[in-house]
This record gives C-alpha cells, structure tokens and sequence, in this order.
C-alpha cells in the first residue's frame, strides 16, 4: 500500500502535464463555449450575452447545413477508398511474393501522404486549372475534351474534385497502416487455409478481414473524425466557392468569424464540430475495446 | 477522491471556467483617454507597422524607409509586419480581437476603415491632418475625405485606386476595333476580338472580389446614386431598385460573351487572368491602377500596348455614367498606442514629397494621393492617366466588399459566384443580399 508521501509524489509529476493540458486545450474548449453565447464585436470590444441565440441561427442557416453535407460526403467517400480501398490494396500489396516489390509498392502508395495537404491542394489547384491544368490536357489528348470542366469553379464539379484530391493525398497512409496489420497476423494462418484449400478470396474473407477487424475499427473511426476537421485543401483550393458550394464547417467557421465578423456564431460552429469529433472518439474508443482480436 | 466525487468536482470546475469565460472581456478595446497627436515625438523605442505591401515588387518600400527613418533616429526601431492583400484582412481582425493592434495599421476606406473609428481603435487625427493642418495641405481632399467620420478625421491616405478596363491595342488594331464608348460596344468587340484570336476578357473569379468590382461599377450606372448609397447601409438599405437586376444581367453576358472561361470562371485565379493579359493572350482586363506598371514590366506587354478606358456604361442607363469605381487606401494609427506622436511623424516622413514620389515610381507604381506626387516624370504614362481620370471623376464608388457590412458583402461575393456559374438568377441573388442586408440591421 502506498504512503501519502509516495501518492503525493505521483501527483506531483502529474501536475505540470495537467496544468498544460488544462490551459492549453481545456480553458479555450471552455472559453469557446463562452464565446459562442456571445454576440461580439471585436472592434469595440463589447460583448453581449445572447443565449443560444448562435445556436438556433445555425438550424436556419442553409450554408452550415450544405457545409455538414459536405463533411458527410467526405466521410462516406472517405471511408470507402481509405478503409475498405486501402484495405484490399493492403492485402495485394503484402500478397506480391517478392519482399523488394512490396516495399517498393509500399513506398510508391505512401508518397502522396509525405506532402502536405496545403501543398497537394495547391498542387491539384493547378492539375484542375481550366485553361493550363494537365486534368484538361490529358482529357484533350485522349480525344475527350468535351468532358473537360472548369472543375473547381463549377459547383457540381468542385466538391468531387476536392474529395478526389484528398484521397489521392490519404490513400497512401491507410494503406501503409493496413499493411503492418496484415504483418502481423501470424503466416501458420493462412498456411493453414492454404492446405485446407482456400483460394486467395475467401483468405482476405476469413483470415485478413476478422483479424485486422481491430484497425478497420479505428481506421473508420480515425477516417470519419478526420473528414470533419477538414479545412486546408478547401480553404487553398476553393475557399469554400463558388457559391458557398464546397464549404465544409471548418471553412464555414473561418468565413463566419473572419470575414463576416460573427464570432459568436464561428464558435457556435465550433462547439458543434467539437462534438461531433468527440462523439466519433468515444466511438473509436468504444469499438476497439469491443473488436480487439488476440491470437 | 472517489470517482462520483471526482465527477462532481470536474463538472464544478468546468461550470465556473465556463462562467468565467463568459464573463470576462475577450477583446475590450482600450478606453484610455485620447493621446494628444500634436505632441512632439520621443524618439526611442519601437514603432510596429502592419502594412500590405508583402510581396514584390512592393516589400522594399517599407523596409527602404525603415532603414532611412532608423538612420535618422538612432533610438527607434521600426518593426514592420507585411502582409498581402488577401490575408491582411484575416491578420488585421486576429489582432484587433486580441488587443494586439500595431501602431499602425493599413485600412481601406469605408465599413473597414469605419469600424475601427467606431470601436475606438482609431486615433483623431484631426489636428495633424485635418484639411487645415500643414501636413493635410499636401493631400488631395478627397483622399483625406474619405478616411472622415463625423467630420473629424483619422486615415492617412497612402495612394488612390481606380478601376480600368486595361486592353491591349495591338490587339485591338489587329481585330479593327475602337475602344468602345458604351457598355453595348463592349460586348460587340468581343466577337472580333476573339476572331482575331484573342480571348475578348480576360476574367478570374477565385477569391470572388473581382466579380464585386464589375458588379459596383455596373451598379454605379445603374442605380441612381442616393438610392446606392442608401442601400450599402443595413438601416436604410431597400435594394430594390429595378437597375440591380439590370446590372446584375448585364455582368452574366459580359462573363458569357466576351470571357473564355465563362461559367468556370470561379476556378481561374486573379492573378492568372492577368497573366494572360501580360502576356498578349487576351484582349481586355478589368484592373487597378496599382496594378497597371505589373502589366508591362519586363518581358510582359511593351507599355506603347497598354491602354485604359473605364468599363463603359450602358445607353440610357439611370444611374451616374461618370462614376469611377476606386477608393485610396490608407494607415490608421492605434488610438491605444503609447507613442502616438512617434506614429504621426514616422507618417509624415512616408508622405513626405520626395517618398511619395518614389511610391508612385516604377517598380511600385502606387499613385501617391500626396499633391504633385504623380507627374508624368515620376509615373508611368497608364498610372498617370488613370489618377487623372480619378481625380476628373465627380465621385468615387468604394469597393463593394469594404463599403458595406460583411455580412451583406459576403452575400453580394457567393452571388456574383452564382451568377457567374449560372447557379442563380438575378433575382435570387438580389434577394439573398435582401435578406443578409436585413439580419444585418
């Protein structure tokens, strides 16, 4: 049992890490709170308590309800090409019987994930360009130029071509991730289904599937908490335009609090992406105590 | 503790950090009593300047005079924080609603320049630069004007701004036309124009502003002039003149006839719409003046090319047809800063005669507003031109996105977007600005 000393001591080493935690994530957490009853006017400084007020505003708003939509279409196209896309991919990939290629695979997939999503947006700002953009000129040069668009200034085109961007830049990272857990599944397994003569699908079906059943779980989870966080490639490629049609609520935040001076509402915005992603956490952390498989 | 109890304590917590946080201020502007800005300067410590000037080839204008005030005045150091156009706007907020204001600070004219005036962060500047005062003399008084609140007055007008439609004239020669005189032999050129082998008007529509300076423009020809300014103010605004819809049409043919780009506009950026112009492959592009020496810098389009003529206006048209859209742009002092005379002065050294004829030079090409700065020996001949026409224009229509409210010009930014993709109508778009203009009251 131990003394008072030695609980003392323990929580003595704890303290600093609480105090940096406390200010430096769960003070503004709460200030936000705060500011988002707040109608504030940051150029006199006054701030009136307006209640829910931010909040009832947003159920009327139909720019923060297409911004949510947008964020869900991330998700579900997120989720089918960085889980369950960079899953099979995985599996391909460690199937490859020459050791030298799957690193080379491996490396060729991960790539994209080394550059920063400002860099690639930026990047792919100038693959969608209408008039110099390669997307255009290769669609020309295979005689399909009538399917070219302007693909970030049209509005039907302009979420899908960020959506595309984003899972090009991702893909790569799911896949490495998939690709350690199918590592470690032990070989004696699947040379055991090989013997009782089982073709390569039903082992990714039987064997990979249910025991990486613990990383597609947090894969998921990881996936969806990062497809609401989504600011900088719309930020660099769109802006959130044309017409309001690829806001996601990260962008719809700045817009409300930098450019139409609402910040009281931006943290309202805030607040429920909070959320959000931590009703997504306690998901993830839900599930991975409930999926986790051991052999 | 036990759990519960911790619970318990936890929630305590969190519920006073939360009235805490509700409670205090989180920007409270300074209310310290008005500094006196004749006072003779100290000439110790550091000054901090926030100015748009990042990027060339305008950074070194700043950072040249920095040096040249700090040689003159040993104990002063300048600190100089530049910024672009597109994100001083974001860096000008962050550090007003953190208190964190420079000195001095680059403003636009209008809501921008008028919030900071009415939220206290603006020092008076009257007494130094009134119209009366030695130091306002050297400024043209519509510049000065334009920084007035109230009658008192608190920018420092750095250079004026104007819009111009910039065309190429060889192009113009090649096609056989003339500079148009109507907004219809406008969209008649473009059909030659793009004969000849030139896109008629070049146009990028990224960052959504450049829409606003056709559409405020187009406005100042059709709306008559009262009903306009009534309209930019929440309180008064009715916006229903019948010339909205007229003007608003009459930019989606101008995007459909004479761009190639049209309904993808909003996907070109503004600077490769330039770009283009430069370098001899359209015809036409709407421009400021500060932008006029970038066009035929070396390399780009020769300067006997280059020509401005204001986007015309329409026949018959029941607004102001002499109405240039254009603003100058200036520095606010921070009313809460300690060295408010130090500030005055090192502003006076920036607009003295010999600086302002530099700014107005090329590389820099900035139209000082300080009187007999621009001279066709200082300034390029389009530069000249252009602050002619300003200066002959009996009045001045501000940007769209700065004169008026955020809220109502971000609803005029996403609709001229769906005006330009063909997303909404007209009618639509006037009535989401109605309806923006109407929360904002």
């Amino acid at each position: 049992m131990r003394t008072i000393g030695e609980r003392a001591l323990g929580l003595a080493w704890v303290v600093p890490a609480l105090v940096l935690v406390g200010v430096f994530v769960y003070f503004p957490l709460a200030e936000n709170l705060g500011f988002s009853t707040l109608k504030w006017d940051i150029y006199s400084g006054s701030q009136e308590y307006v209640g829910f007020a931010n909040y009832a505003k947003l159920v009327e708003d139909p720019v923060f309800w297409r911004s949510l939509g947008n964020n869900v279409l991330y998700a579900v196209v997120s989720i089918a090409f960085q889980v369950f896309g960079a899953l099979v991919l995985a599996a391909l990939i460690e199937g490859v019987r020459s050791e030298r290629w799957q690193r080379v695979l491996r490396a060729i997939y991960f790539i994209p994930s080394a550059i920063s999503l400002t860099v690639a947006g930026l990047l792919f700002y100038f693959v969608y360009e209408p008039d110099l953009g390669l997307l255009n000129h290769l669609l020309q040069a295979a005689g399909l130029g009538r399917l070219g668009h302007s693909w970030l200034g049209e509005e039907s085109t302009a979420m899908p071509a960020i959506i595309a961007m984003s899972q090009w830049q991702g893909f790569g990272y799911s896949t490495l991730l998939f690709a350690v857990a199918i590592q470690r599944i032990p070989r004696e397994i699947y040379q055991a289904a090989a013997l009782d003569g089982t073709g390569p699908v039903r082992r990714f079906r039987h064997v990979t599937l249910p025991l990486v059943r613990e990383m597609t779980g947090v894969m998921s989870m990881v996936t969806i908490s990062g497809a609401f966080q989504v600011f900088n490639e719309v930020m660099v490629m769109t802006g959130g335009g044309p017409d309001n049609s690829t806001q996601v609520l990260g962008t719809w935040l700045y817009r409300s609090g930098f450019v139409r001076n609402d910040f009281g509402y931006a943290a309202a915005i805030a607040t429920v992406i909070f959320v959000i992603t931590l009703g997504i956490a306690v998901a993830q952390l839900w599930v991975a105590r409930r999926r986790r498989v051991t052999w | 503790m036990r759990p519960r109890a911790l619970t318990t304590f936890a929630a305590l917590a969190g519920t006073s950090v939360l009235a805490l946080a509700g409670c205090t201020g989180g920007g409270q502007a300074d209310t310290a009593p008005a500094a006196d800005v004749t006072a003779a300067p100290d000439y110790s410590g550091t000054l901090s300047i926030l100015t748009k000037f990042a990027g060339e080839p305008l950074e070194p204008y700043f950072e040249n005079l920095a040096a040249e005030y700090e040689k003159l005045h040993p104990g002063v150091k300048i600190q100089l924080i530049q910024e672009t156009d597109q994100s001083i706007k974001d860096k000008t907020k962050t550090l007003t609603a953190s208190n964190a204001l420079p000195d001095v600070y680059f403003t636009w004219t209008g809501n921008w320049a008028e919030n900071f005036v009415r939220g206290g962060r603006a020092a008076d500047l009257t007494e130094v630069v009134g119209p009366g005062t030695e130091w306002g003399k050297t400024f043209s008084e519509g510049a000065l004007s334009a920084f007035a609140y109230d009658g008192r007055y608190y920018g420092i007008p750095l250079y004026g701004n104007g819009k111009f439609m910039g065309y190429n004239k060889a192009a113009f020669a090649k096609a056989g036309v003339k500079v148009p005189a109507t907004f219809e032999d406008l969209i008649a050129a473009c059909g030659p124009l793009r004969k000849a082998g030139y896109e008629p008007i070049a146009f990028g529509n990224k960052d959504g502003w450049p829409a606003l300076h056709y559409l405020q423009q187009m406005f100042a020809y059709d709306v008559p002039w009262d009903t306009l300014q009534a309209d930019l103010k929440p309180a008064t605004a009715k916006l229903d003149d019948p010339g909205y819809v007229t003007a608003l049409t009459r930019f989606t043919t101008l995007v459909d006839t004479c761009t190639d780009t049209r309904s993808g506009t909003n996907g070109v950026l503004y600077s490769s719409a330039q770009e283009k112009f430069a370098d001899g492959k359209a015809a036409m592009y709407y421009q400021e003046i500060l932008e006029f020496d970038n066009e035929t810098a070396e390399g780009k389009l020769p300067a006997d090319d280059f020509g401005i003529f204001p986007l015309p206006a329409p026949q018959g048209a029941k607004g102001d047809p002499a109405v240039i859209e254009g603003a100058p742009e200036g520095y606010l002092v921070n009313a809460a800063s300690p060295r408010i005379p130090l500030a005055v002065d090192f502003m006076k050294f920036v607009t003295s005669v010999e600086n302002a004829k530099t700014l107005s030079s090329p590389p820099y090409g900035q139209p000082s507003t300080v009187i007999g700065a621009v001279t066709p020996e200082t300034s390029s001949s389009a530069v000249f031109a252009g602050v002619g026409l300003v200066n002959k224009a009996p009045k001045l229509a501000a940007w769209l996105d700065t004169v008026t409210v955020p809220e109502v010009a971000d609803a005029w930014l996403s609709g001229g977007e769906a005006l330009i993709t063909g997303g909404r109508t007209p009618e639509q778009v006037l009535e989401s600005v109605r309806r923006a203009s109407a929360s904002a009251k």
